[in-house]
C-alpha cells in the first residue's frame, strides 16, 4: 500500500540486509560474516540491556557477567565433558535463568546507583571466580579447542551457514523482545520505569516483572555467550570485564534506548566502526572517542531515533 | 491540528498555498512524500556507499602469485600491554625495512601490515582473520599475552596460516601445527635462574605470582623445576596487578623467612613488587620475569635499592657473549640499526620479532612457497638459524627451537644490565 | 615478623590503598554533588595530572611550579570540554550524559596515548622522608601527604558548599536545574564551575597518588572503579562518606588478603559490597536525606 512503509519496514531491512552482504563482498567473505557474526551476538546482549535499562529502568554495569557465564558453561561442557553444543548452549541458560532469578531478588530492589554498583561488582565476581578456580575453567589463560556449533550432528562450522544461523537467532531475539514489549507485560514494565511506587499502587507486582524481566535478559546474554565461544573457538576472561559491559551501555545509548531497533544499530556501528578507523593506527583509540562524542552530541537520540526523523515527520 | 491552523497564519511560510488547512496539509503531505522518498533513497545510497567502503575497501589481493609477501603483525599498541607491543612493532618493522633494503626474498619484498589487538583476544581474532581474508597474509607474528596468543593459534590452525608468536604460550605442536614460538619456553626462564640460586645456596623461595596466566604459568612451572634444583617453594601469595600496594602479601611471606621471592610477572607490577620490597626492608634477591629486558623496566626501577633478576634472551647484553656465539655479531648489528632509528637498543621483544621475521624470509626462500602446509614444513627443517634469541633448531615435535643454554641470568646495577649467571 | 607485626602491616597496606581510593572516591562525589552526574572522565584528569606533573619534572622544573602548572592545564581542560561538549547536553537524561563522559574519557585517552606514548613514568615522593616504621611495619610516608590532602580538600569542600553563596548556588543547581534557574543562577556556568572543580581535584589526586604508583595512559581505569565501590560504600550524600568508604574498602581489601585469601580477594570483597548494598541502600554513612 504505502510504498514509503515498506521501504522503511526495518524487519525487512534487516533481513533483506543480512541475506545479502555475504555475497556483496564474495572474496573475503569469511571475514566479512565474521564481524558481521560479532555483530549479531552483541546485539543480543544490547537488545537484552535495552529491554532492561530502557524498557524497565534497571541500569546494568554487569551485563557482560552472564555473557561470560554462557560462553565458559558452553565451552567447559563440550571441551571437557563432550557434551553437544546445543544441551551445553541450554545448560548454560538454564544455568542462568536459576542464578539470576537467585540473586535479581535481592539485587532488583536497589535504586539506580547503588544497581549500577551491584551489578559492576557482580560481574568482577565473576570474572574473580572465573581466573580463580583455574582447574576447572582453564583460569586467566582461557579455553581452547571449543567445537564448532551443531544441532543433532549438523556441524555448522563452515562460516556462511554459522552466519545464517546465529542472524536467525537475532531476528527471532527481535521479534520476541518487540513482542515482550507491546505486550500487557510489557506496558507493567514501562510503568515501573516511570514510577514504581506509583505501578505498585495499581497492583503491579514490581519484584515478579523485575525479576521476570531480568532472568530473560540474562538467558539470552547466556544464549549470546554460547554462540560466541563456539564461533571463535577460544574463550578467556579478558573480553568478558567490566570494559566489555561498559562498551554495552555505549552501544545501547548510540543505538537509541527504549526501541529494540535501536541496539541492533548501536551494536553493529560500535563494530563495524573499528574497521574504518583502523587506518588512523596510533590515533585510533583518539578517532573512536571523538566520534562517538559527536555522534552523541549531534545525534541525541540515538542513530535509530535519528534515522526515525529522517524518515518519518509527526503525521499532523 | 492546533499547531496546523498557527502556521497558516505566517504568509512568509507558505507560497501560493490556499489558507483552507485541509488543502493545506494536504499539499503538504505531498511533498513531504516526496522529499521522504528522496532522502530513503539518498540514505540507502549512503549506506550502501560506507558499507562498501569499509567492508569491502580495495585491499592486498590474497595469496597471488605476485607480489610481496606478506606478513601479519597483531600486537597490543592500545591496552594494558601497549608498552610492550610498541617495542615488538618497532623490532619487526626494521627488520622487514633491513630484509627489503637487502633486496627481499628473492627479489620480492616483504610487507608487514600491522593492525592493533587493543590487548583483547577476540580483537586479536578478528584481525588475524582480516589480515588472513583481507590482506592475504602469508604469515602472522605477534601476540603479547597467553590468552591473545590462544585466539590467535585458534585462527592459524583454522586457516592452515602458520603464526609466529612471542609469548610466554607453550607451542604443542600436536595441537598447534601451525603455530611456532620465538619466546624461550617458560620452563628455561625458570630454570636457568633456579641454577643460580642452587649455585648461591638460596633454597627456599617464596613465590608471589600475579593473578593471571602469567602467574599461573611461573607457579606451576616453579613448583615443578624446583626439586631439581634442591629448591623448597616456602609459599604462594597472589595479587592484582592493578593493585597499588602489595605488602600485606609481602609481610605474608616475610615471616617464612624465604632466600629469594620469585614474581612472574611484567613491568608496572614488577616494579611495585621491587617497590614494596624495599619499604619492608627486603634486600633479597627478586626474580622476575624475561619480558622486563627492555629499557623501560629500567627506568620503572631506579633508585630501587633490591636486587632484581631478570632472565634474558642473548639479545639484552650482546658484549657479554663470547666472539665465538654466532649470535652475537647479529645482535650488535641490528642493535645498532635499531639504535640508529629509534634512540634505544633492541630488547628481548624486538629479538623475539626480528627472529620472526628473520625465519619467514628465511623459509619463504627455501620453500619459494606461500602455502601454510609447506611453510610450516620449512621451519620444522631449520636446524642451524642464527637469531637474536639464539640459535634456532626446529622440528616436528619442538616449535620454540630454542634451549636452555639461551638465556642468562642479568641483573640491575647503577642503572645498567650486568650479567649474573650465564 | 611477628604476628603482631604482620596485622599492622596489613593495617598499612590497607591504609596505602585506601587513602588512594577515598581522595578519588571525594572527586568523585564532588563532582555528582555539584552536577548530579557520575562523571567516568575523572580517571582521565586524574592521569593527565599525574602525566604533565611527571613531564615537567623531567624538564627539571621546581616540584611546586610544575604541581601548580599541571593543576591549571587540568582545570582549563575540564572547563573546555564543559564548554564545548557538556554544555549542550544539559537537559538530556542523565543515562545520555554518562555515557557522554565515557566517550569523553576514551578521546581524552587517545590524546593522552599520543603525546606521552606507552610508556610508564615515574614519579618521586614528594618529600623524601623515611617510611614510617612501626612494630617492624612500614607505612610510606607519601601516604600522610595523601591524607592530608584528602583532609584539606573535604574543609575546603565544606567550607565551600556549605558556607559560600557560589557553594549554595551550585548544590541548588544540582538539586533542581530548573527552579535554580529560575532564582536568577546562571545554570551553565554553575556546570562549568563544576566541572572545574572536577578537574581541579582530578588532578591533584593524580599528582599526590603518583609517586605510590606508576603513570601511564591508562592508568586511569583503576582508581575510577575503585572510587566508585568507595563511594558506594560510603554513600553518595556524604563528602566524608565517601572518604570512609575508601579507607573502609582498601582495609578490607589488605584483610581479606592476608587473613582470608590472595587468590579470591576480589571475589570476597565484592560480594562484601554486594552485601552490604542490599542491606544498608543508601551506604554506610548516608545521612538520611
Amino acid at each position: 500500500m504505502n510504498i514509503r512503509r515498506i521501504l522503511t519496514n526495518p524487519y525487512l531491512i534487516l533481513c533483506l540486509s543480512v541475506l545479502i552482504a555475504p555475497f556483496v563482498f564474495a572474496d573475503k567473505s569469511a571475514y566479512v560474516t565474521g564481524v558481521l557474526i560479532f555483530c549479531a551476538i552483541y546485539t543480543i546482549l544490547t537488545i537484552g540491556l535495552d529491554l532492561l535499562m530502557g524498557y524497565t529502568g534497571q541500569i546494568s554495569v554487569g551485563h557482560a557477567s552472564f555473557f561470560a557465564i554462557g560462553a565458559y558453561v558452553s565451552a567447559i561442557l563440550t571441551t571437557r565433558y563432550g557434551l553437544s553444543p546445543l544441551g551445553a548452549m541450554a545448560s548454560g541458560m538454564v544455568l542462568s535463568g536459576i542464578l539470576s532469578w537467585a540473586i535479581g531478588r535481592p539485587v532488583l530492589a536497589l535504586k539506580e546507583y547503588y544497581l549500577a554498583m551491584a551489578t559492576l561488582a557482580f560481574n568482577e565476581i565473576v570474572i574473580s571466580l572465573i581466573i580463580g578456580l583455574e582447574g576447572l575453567t582453564g583460569g586467566a589463560s582461557g579455553i581452547r579447542d571449543i567445537p564448532p556449533f551443531a544441532i543433532f550432528g549438523v556441524s555448522f562450522k563452515h562460516h556462511l551457514l554459522y552466519y545464517y544461523l546465529v542472524w536467525l537467532i537475532t531476528i527471532f531475539v527481535i521479534v520476541l523482545s518487540r513482542a515482550i514489549v507491546n505486550s500487557p507485560a510489557g506496558r507493567a514494565l514501562s510503568a515501573i520505569h516511570g514510577d514504581e511506587i506509583g505501578a505498585r499502587a495499581f497492583g503491579i507486582d514490581c519484584t515478579k516483572y523485575k525479576t521476570g524481566i531480568f532472568v530473560i535478559v540474562n538467558v539470552l546474554a547466556s544464549l549470546a555467550g554460547s554462540l560466541y565461544a563456539h564461533f571463535i573457538g577460544f574463550i578467556a576472561p579478558d573480553d568478558f570485564q567490566v570494559g566489555t559491559s561498559v562498551s554495552l551501555l555505549v552501544m545501547l545509548y548510540l543505538g537509541g534506548i527504549g526501541t529494540i531497533w535501536g541496539p541492533v544499530i548501536g551494536a553493529c556501528f560500535l563494530k563495524i566502526l573499528p574497521e574504518i578507523t583502523y587506518h588512523f593506527q596510533d590515533y585510533e583509540l583518539l578517532v573512536n572517542g571523538l566520534i562517538l562524542v559527536f555522534v552523541l552530541i549531534f545525534l541525541p537520540e540515538g542513530l535509530y531515533g535519528t534515522l526515525k526523523k529522517i524518515t518519518k515527520r509527526a503525521e499532523g | 491540528m492546533l499547531l496546523r491552523l498557527l502556521d497558516t497564519k505566517i504568509p512568509k511560510k507558505t507560497k501560493k498555498i490556499p489558507y483552507s488547512s485541509l488543502t493545506y496539509c494536504e499539499n503538504k503531505k505531498k511533498k513531504k512524500g516526496g522529499t521522504i522518498m528522496k532522502r530513503l533513497v539518498c540514505l540507502y545510497s549512503l549506506t550502501a556507499f560506507l558499507v562498501l567502503c569499509i567492508l569491502g575497501a580495495p585491499s592486498y589481493s590474497q595469496k597471488t602469485a605476485k607480489g610481496p609477501y606478506v606478513i601479519g603483525g597483531i600486537f597490543p599498541l592500545t591496552g594494558y600491554l601497549s608498552w610492550l607491543g610498541e617495542y615488538k612493532k618497532k623490532g619487526s618493522e626494521l627488520k622487514a625495512e633491513l630484509i627489503n633494503e637487502a633486496g627481499g626474498v628473492d627479489r620480492t619484498p616483504l610487507k608487514l601490515v600491522v593492525y592493533d589487538d587493543q590487548s583483547s583476544p577476540e580483537q586479536a581474532a578478528k584481525i588475524a582473520q582480516r589480515l588472513i581474508s583481507k590482506d592475504g597474509a602469508v604469515f602472522l607474528i605477534g601476540t603479547a599475552s597467553v590468552p591473545i596468543s590462544g585466539a590467535v593459534a585458534s585462527i592459524a590452525n583454522k586457516e592452515k596460516v602458520p603464526a609466529i608468536i612471542g609469548s610466554g604460550y607453550e607451542v604443542d605442536p600436536k595441537k598447534d601445527k601451525y603455530v611456532f614460538n620465538t619466546a624461550h619456553k617458560t620452563d628455561f626462564a625458570i630454570a636457568r635462574p633456579f641454577e643460580y640460586f642452587k649455585k648461591s645456596g638460596m633454597t627456599k623461595v617464596a613465590l608471589l605470582m600475579p593473578i593471571g596466566s602469567l602467574g599461573e604459568l611461573g607457579s606451576r612451572l616453579a613448583r615443578k623445576y624446583a626439586p631439581s634444583y634442591g629448591i623448597t617453594i616456602v609459599g604462594e601469595e597472589k595479587f592484582d596487578i592493578k593493585a597499588p600496594d602489595v605488602t600485606a602479601q609481602l609481610a605474608k611471606l616475610k615471616t617464612l623467612n624465604p632466600s629469594a621471592i620469585f614474581s612472574f610477572c611484567t613491568g608496572e607490577p614488577a616494579a611495585l613488587v621491587a617497590r614494596n620490597m624495599a619499604q619492608l626492608g627486603m634486600k633479597i634477591p627478586l626474580l622476575v620475569s624475561h619480558g622486563n629486558a627492555n629499557p623501560g623496566f629500567l627506568r620503572l626501577i631506579k633508585d630501587i635499592d633490591v636486587p632484581i633478576l631478570v632472565p634474558s634472551g642473548r639479545a639484552t647484553l650482546p658484549n657479554e657473549l663470547p666472539d665465538s656465539d654466532p649470535c652475537k655479531k647479529v645482535i650488535i648489528e641490528f642493535s645498532k640499526r635499531h639504535e640508529q632509528k629509534y634512540g634505544e637498543p633492541a630488547n628481548y621483544y624486538s629479538a623475539e620479532m626480528v627472529d620472526a621475521v628473520a625465519i619467514i624470509a628465511e623459509v619463504i626462500k627455501r620453500t619459494g612457497s606461500r602455502e601454510g602446509e609447506k611453510l610450516v614444513k620449512g621451519i620444522e627443517n631449520l636446524k642451524n638459524f642464527v637469531g637474536m634469541q639464539g640459535v634456532y633448531k626446529f622440528s616436528e615435535d619442538d616449535h620454540h627451537g630454542t634451549a636452555l643454554e639461551d638465556m642468562m641470568v642479568l641483573t640491575i646495577k647503577d642503572g645498567k644490565w650486568r650479567l649474573l649467571h650465564r | 615478623m611477628s604476628d603482631f607485626s604482620y596485622l599492622v602491616q596489613f593495617f598499612f597496606s590497607g591504609l596505602t590503598s585506601g587513602s588512594i581510593y577515598a581522595l578519588i572516591a571525594v572527586s568523585l562525589v564532588i563532582v555528582y554533588r555539584a552536577s548530579q552526574l557520575i562523571c567516568f572522565s575523572q580517571g582521565e584528569f586524574y592521569v593527565f595530572g599525574a602525566l604533565i606533573m611527571a613531564s615537567l619534572l623531567m624538564k627539571g622544573i621546581p616540584l611546586l611550579a610544575a604541581f601548580l602548572l599541571s593543576l591549571l592545564s587540568s582545570v582549563i581542560m575540564a572547563g573546555f570540554i564543559q564548554y564545548i561538549v557538556i554544555r549542550r547536553l544539559l537537559k538530556k537524561p542523565i543515562g545520555m550524559l554518562i555515557v557522554m563522559t565515557i566517550a569523553i574519557s576514551l578521546a581524552l585517552r587517545g590524546f593522552a596515548l599520543l603525546i606521552w606514548g606507552r610508556e610508564s613514568y615515574v614519579v618521586r615522593p614528594f618529600f623524601q622522608v623515611a617510611p614510617l616504621s612501626f612494630v617492624g611495619a612500614t607505612l610510606p610516608s607519601q601516604v600522610f601527604l595523601i591524607m592530608g590532602v584528602t583532609a584539606l580538600v573535604l574543609l575546603c569542600l565544606w567550607l565551600f558548599f556549605e558556607k559560600t553563596l557560589i557553594g549554595l548556588a551550585m548544590r541548588a543547581c544540582a538539586e533542581n536545574p530548573d527552579a535554580a534557574s529560575l532564582m536568577g543562577i546562571n545554570v551553565h556556568r554553575m556546570s562549568l564551575f563544576a566541572w572545574m572543580w572536577g578537574g581541579a581535584i582530578g588532578a591533584i589526586s593524580g599528582m599526590v597518588v603518583a609517586p605510590l604508583l606508576f603513570t601511564q595512559y591508562t592508568s586511569g581505569i583503576m582508581p575510577m572503579v575503585k572510587g566508585f565501590i568507595a563511594m558506594s560504600i560510603g554513600g553518595l550524600t556524604g563528602i566524608s562518606g565517601a572518604a570512609l568508604g575508601g579507607f573502609l574498602l582498601g582495609l578490607t581489601e589488605a584483610f581479606t588478603i592476608g587473613l582470608v585469601s590472595s587468590r579470591f580477594s576480589d571475589a570476597i570483597v565484592f560480594t562484601i559490597l554486594i552485601i552490604v548494598l542490599i542491606f544498608k541502600p543508601s551506604g554506610l554513612f548516608a545521612r538520611s536525606q
